[in-house]
């Protein structure tokens, strides 16, 4: 019996009436897969590898040759409106000839396709993780009837949900439905194929992960265009012919009088005009003052030569309406339109598929430019394309180390590789995730109209996605939602955990649903003046050191409520112009940054200044001695520590360091020590260290509010959920020890 | 007291007092205590019959006897001749909502409904037949046709809100009984039974506009409170259990709404614009007290509940709407332990009192005083324990006494997801809940 006659006569039928000469191996694979054995599953290959056909023919099959009663037969979970609303069309065709119902599930579905379903739910839901939720929030009751005889939750876009908040907060909804019902339900993951999937096994099936079996795509057939190219701020153009006598340095021209602080910009928006005009795109541009300068630059551009404004600024603080109208123009797509946009549009929200994605200057994580590049390319056919824009900065004889290394470019190639080479970041097994778990707890209560502190951490910790918080901690952290001040929950004469005055309202309104927020942006305030915002994802203290605006600052004061950050200039060193922008790189990408900064190796998707500024960062590399020592002093008494570790550790030392006494800035793998406390020396401070005397890293005003329900916990969660991803307090020791051995 | 007690009874006592749920029958065999409580009641019962109004609030912890009581003067209602339409709250049962439970809620009070010849529900059938037959002897007496007289005696409900349909599907069943046709009679039954959904089923099946949706709740009890009297019963009592799930609604706005109507419900009563009608409902001291979320978190409905300032220390006033079930004694349980004795052994082999000593101080070393405030628990466990001295003749009740656990009593939460957990413990090994005990007894 062949894959093709396992198949239950209406599919057949309609893969004959498409023509196929026969099933792709990665459909036959999946097919006898699915019929084989009742274990989980993933299916990994490229964009427009039939993933979809592969899960959902054996599966509408087997449901076809015996059919439920009631309730949902499959469940697709999808991240995106716009991909359930493309499934659906697509499933439409296919069940036509099965008589299947088909119900399209997400917050624009019409409520009356939603009322029909609700009243006699069959065939296949296709639903986004937050319309999952509401239902279990409004329809608690029905979720057994709906989900009674589902045979397979299939999961879409896997790679995308493995460590953040939202893929925690989906595996918790999966959990809560197999409660509800009272048995397993077989989970498909439909996935790009990542370097290693043992991490989508871990997801969909933490107890056992090896059983999980896997279906992977031979030749990612999707195309991938890549250009990073290079552009140097303060001219015009890149002098190509000008090069010193002292080598490979590009020095500032004297007798250019006009310098432009912006022409790197200019140029590269002149770039994007060229290029990006007439089509649909997406500009990742960090953060929100990068993207009204560059919004404004193409605009201009547009007036000046008389052509429709297609070029639009997308952020956190405009208003709704300017938002949703970017974001409408994006998903009709019948008007062509670039949206210039800091992470806002990486999540979530939906705007259909575009046609190229630009990103300036590098992304923190390799997980969020696979993400962003996602959006291009979806369709069959198409290539993903994604233009990567790096600018340096003019060397000077006083320039910065940071500087001199090309950090910036250096990052965007480490990024590159390692998305070529399909890693992406492991999920951090030990993080607690504190906030989504609020989400849940809140969630649960709601459902149920209250619930035991006992069931709760049976349902979220025992048997759900938050295996390590202890009963202790959890109990600490209803305690925290029930402070009179909070007051998230109330608890009743029994046992009963319910919802409090500001829960209640909370979890009223629709924006509950949705676990994830975009990275917070904080104001840096000089004398009360404004001089710009920032996105932090990273552990500030007092005495931390900023680069913004081509100058160093020191953080004396952080307003968490008001998300502010207070500075005053700082008095040390030369600042570089490499702004460690502040968010969290994987050991990984660093690690791959000192390889490319120590090899030889010339990318192929590398422009010309690309090429030049990557040459000149190695001879700096080499000539600081960088490749030898890991801990080099400098001109002005300041040290240059090299951990070529990831934020999360490079966070750590710079903090330990800080309560020390210690002035340190941070950069990609790398910590500048500038100024000592009187009575200890560098060396001395990474001794304690290093035996382990020192291992404080929290002042009382860090900033220690990230995710969505932050705002509700104490600091000690605060703290606990710092260190359980954020910091790595085990590391310290090890770390300096390192450093001093290689001194 | 020691009256004979019929095998049918005692069987359902025993298995009811075993799931920890109240016998429907019997109850008298096993009732301690609350004598005022249930004085003040009767009174009430007369009231309804002599065409008067009642509402009471039973309030008390978990476990303290709510059920039981109300039950018990369901079965009183009953024996005195009036009609009981009792009902559970739940999520998706509730007496205002906009998505079908206040249906839901009239529903299952229609399902319920007892008579004494059939006082364990499903009475709407024989209400209305029993309404139809009278009519039909009254035609016959004065020898004109049934359907006149039926459209005399319900002539004055067209005057009430819904009456006119209400009416209508009488009507429709005397046709239906005329002609014959079992299809129109169940669909008049499931008219009044409020399973219609849908207005527009209702008019195919039975040409009416109108159906009982989650509006007119209310004006179905009143209009059912006038149709048992016209059937000829005395009047009609409406009992709730679970108020506490309105406590437990998570939106203010829904909870408001719920109290709403507990208050236009109230206010009938009380002003006497009701007649024939009772309402009871049985609560936690949360769901009366707490002033955010309980029913004094209503002002109109906290005024008119108030306890009497003066009953305190001693002295009781239960003529008020709130009724406080007092916490059992310890020698209401010991009499209590008694009665079940007495229904579950034969005279001469049961266990001696001492017994009945040891099993209460085994408990009150277990749960401390919880034992004889909350009785459910206590009960269930020594039902258990004479079921064991039962079936294993020779065992020394003083042996088993040391094993007999009992928990403290705190709501029905966990029973769902611990059923699965051992259902499913081949999969994963039950980590014992001592680890987490301390959320067992978590407090905020």
């Amino acid at each position: 019996m062949n894959e093709f006659d396992r198949l239950a006569r209406p599919i057949q039928k309609w893969i004959r009436g498409r023509n196929w000469t026969a099933l792709r191996p990665i459909q036959a694979e999946a097919i006898n897969a699915i019929f084989g054995s009742e274990a989980d599953l993933i299916i990994a290959a490229g964009t427009a590898g039939g993933k979809t056909e592969a899960a959902f023919l054996p599966l509408i099959s087997q449901v076809l040759q015996s059919p439920s009663e009631s309730g949902f037969d499959l469940v697709y979970i999808g991240p995106l409106k716009a991909l359930i609303t493309d499934q659906a069309r697509r499933m439409e065709d296919i069940c036509q000839h099965a008589s299947l119902a088909i119900t399209p599930w997400h917050g624009d579905v019409s409520a009356s396709i939603k009322a029909r379903a609700r009243k006699k739910p069959k065939g296949i839901l296709l639903i986004t993780p937050e319309s999952l939720e509401a239902m279990f929030i409004r329809n608690g009751l029905q979720v057994p009837v709906y989900f009674s005889q589902t045979r397979a939750i299939i999961i879409d876009e896997l790679h995308s949900l493995l460590d953040n908040e939202r893929g925690v907060h989906l595996r918790s909804l999966m959990n809560r439905m197999e409660l509800a019902v009272g048995h397993p339900i077989r989970r498909l993951g439909l996935s790009a194929t990542l370097g290693d999937m043992d991490l989508a096994r871990t997801y969909l099936c933490p107890n056992k992960p090896e059983q999980v079996q896997l279906v992977e795509g031979q030749n990612d057939s999707s195309e991938l265009l890549l250009q990073l190219r290079g552009y140097v701020q303060g001219s015009m153009q890149f002098p190509e012919n000008k090069k010193t006598t002292d080598g490979c340095e590009w020095t500032r021209n004297e007798n250019d009088t006009e310098q432009d602080e912006h022409a790197a910009d200019r140029a590269i928006a002149e770039h994007i005009f060229e290029k990006m005009r007439g089509k649909r795109n997406l500009v990742f541009a960090g953060a929100r003052n990068r993207v009204e300068l560059y919004a404004d630059l193409l605009r201009n551009k547009c007036d000046n030569e008389h052509l429709p404004q297609e070029f639009y600024a997308h952020h956190a603080n405009l208003s709704r309406y300017e938002r949703s109208f970017v974001e409408d123009r994006l998903s009709k797509g019948n008007c062509p339109t670039t949206a210039i946009c800091t992470s806002t549009l990486e999540l979530g929200i939906d705007i259909g598929d575009v046609n190229c994605v630009g990103q300036i200057g590098a992304p923190f994580t390799v997980a969020s430019l696979r993400q962003r590049l996602g959006r291009s390319g979806r369709r069959a056919g198409q290539p993903a394309i994604l233009r990567q824009y790096a600018i340096e900065d003019y060397l000077s004889p006083g320039s910065h180390i940071a500087d001199r290394l090309r950090l910036n470019l250096l990052r965007a190639i480490a990024m590159i590789e390692l998305l070529l080479n399909r890693w992406c970041e492991p999920p951090s097994q030990e993080a607690l995730h504190l906030s989504t778990l609020v989400h849940q707890t809140l969630s649960i209560i709601a459902e149920r109209g209250g619930a035991s502190a006992k069931r709760l951490y049976i349902t979220l910790c025992q048997k759900g996605p938050f295996r390590k918080v202890s009963p202790d901690l959890f109990g600490k952290l209803l305690r925290s939602l029930g402070d009179p001040e909070i007051g998230l929950i109330e608890q009743a004469d029994g046992d009963l955990l319910l919802l409090g005055p500001k829960g209640e309202k909370l979890v009223e309104h629709y924006s509950f649903y949705a676990v994830f927020k975009t990275p917070e942006e904080y104001r840096l305030l000089h004398d009360g003046k404004e001089i710009g915002t920032l996105p932090v994802d990273m552990v500030l203290n007092k005495g931390s050191q900023l680069i913004f605006a081509g100058r160093r600052w020191e953080v004396i004061e952080i307003d968490i409520t008001s998300r502010a950050i207070l500075v005053i200039p700082s008095q040390s060193g030369t600042p570089p112009k490499f702004g460690g922008d502040p968010g969290l790189i994987d050991d990984k990408v660093v690690s791959k940054m000192r390889f490319v900064l120590a090899d030889s190796f010339v990318p192929q998707y590398l422009d010309k200044t690309a090429v030049a500024l990557l040459e000149e960062a190695r001879s700096n590399y080499q000539s600081y001695r960088l490749d030898k020592s890991r801990l080099i002093s400098q001109a002005d008494g300041s040290h240059i520590l090299s951990t070529w570790r990831g934020t999360v550790k490079t966070c750590s030392l710079a903090l330990a360091l800080q309560t020390l006494g210690f002035k340190t800035s941070l950069y990609d793998g790398m910590i500048e020590v500038s100024s000592n406390p009187d009575n200890l020396t560098i060396e001395d401070g990474l001794c304690q260290i290093a035996d382990g005397r020192h291992n404080n890293m929290f002042s009382e005003d860090s900033n220690l509010m990230f995710e969505k329900f932050h705002p509700f916990l104490t600091e000690e969660l605060l703290r606990l959920d710092a260190l359980s991803n954020k910091l790595d307090q085990s590391a310290l020791a090890p770390l300096a020890q390192e450093i001093i051995e290689d001194a | 007291m020691k009256r004979a007690i019929k095998r049918r009874e005692r069987d359902t006592i025993i298995q009811a007092l075993r799931a920890g749920v109240v016998p429907k029958l019997g109850l008298q065999h096993i009732q301690v205590g609350r004598a005022a409580e249930i004085a003040e009641l009767v009174k009430d019962i007369d009231r309804i019959s002599e065409g008067g109004a009642a509402i009471r609030f039973i309030i008390g912890d978990y476990g303290s006897g709510k059920t039981f009581f109300l039950n018990l003067v369901r079965l009183i209602a009953l024996e005195k001749g009036l009609v009981v339409m009792s009902a559970d709250l739940a999520p998706d049962r509730r007496l205002h909502a906009s998505g079908g439970q206040a249906r839901g809620l009239y529903a299952e009070m229609a399902r319920n409904l007892s008579t004494r010849t059939k006082p364990e529900g499903g009475a709407m059938a024989s209400v209305v037949e029993r309404f139809v037959s009278q009519a039909n002897r009254e035609a016959e007496e004065k020898d004109c046709p049934t359907g006149e007289v039926i459209r005399s005696r319900l002539e004055y409900f067209e005057e009430m809100t819904g009456g006119f349909e209400f009416a209508q599907v009488v009507h429709r069943y005397w046709d239906a009984f005329e002609a014959g046709d079992d299809d129109l009679k169940s669909s008049c039954l499931r008219w009044l039974r409020g399973e219609f959904a849908t207005r527009t089923d209702a008019r195919k099946a039975l040409g009416v506009r109108t159906i009982v949706d989650d509006r007119n709740v209310y004006d179905h009890l009143k209009l059912m409170s006038a149709f048992v009297g016209a059937a000829g019963y005395k009047g009609l009592l409406v009992s709730l259990d679970e108020m506490v799930n309105l406590y437990k609604l998570t939106s203010s706005q829904a909870r408001n709404s719920n109290y709403e109507q507990i208050l236009r419900i109230l206010n009938d009563v009380l002003q006497g614009t009701a007649s024939h009608l009772g309402f009871l409902m049985g609560g936690t001291p949360d769901f009366l007290l707490n002033t955010r979320r309980g029913l004094y978190s209503y002002e109109a409905l906290q005024s008119r509940l108030a306890e009497n300032q003066f009953a305190r220390e001693g002295l009781v006033d239960l003529s008020g709407p709130v009724i406080k079930l007092a916490n059992l004694t310890p020698e209401d349980m010991h009499v209590l332990l008694e009665n079940i004795r007495a229904v579950m052994q034969e005279p001469d082999r049961q266990i001696p009192d001492e017994a009945l000593v040891s099993f209460m101080q085994h408990c009150a070393n277990r749960v401390g005083e919880a034992y004889f405030k909350t009785p459910r628990n206590t009960v269930t466990a020594f039902v258990n324990l004479l079921s064991i001295l039962e079936q294993n003749p020779g065992t020394n009740w003083a042996d088993l006494i040391d094993n007999v656990d009992v928990a403290p009593d705190g709501g029905d939460d966990l029973s769902d997801i611990l059923d699965e957990y051992e259902a499913g413990s081949s999969k994963e090994p039950i980590r014992v809940l001592e680890e987490n005990d301390d959320l067992a007894s978590f407090r905020l």
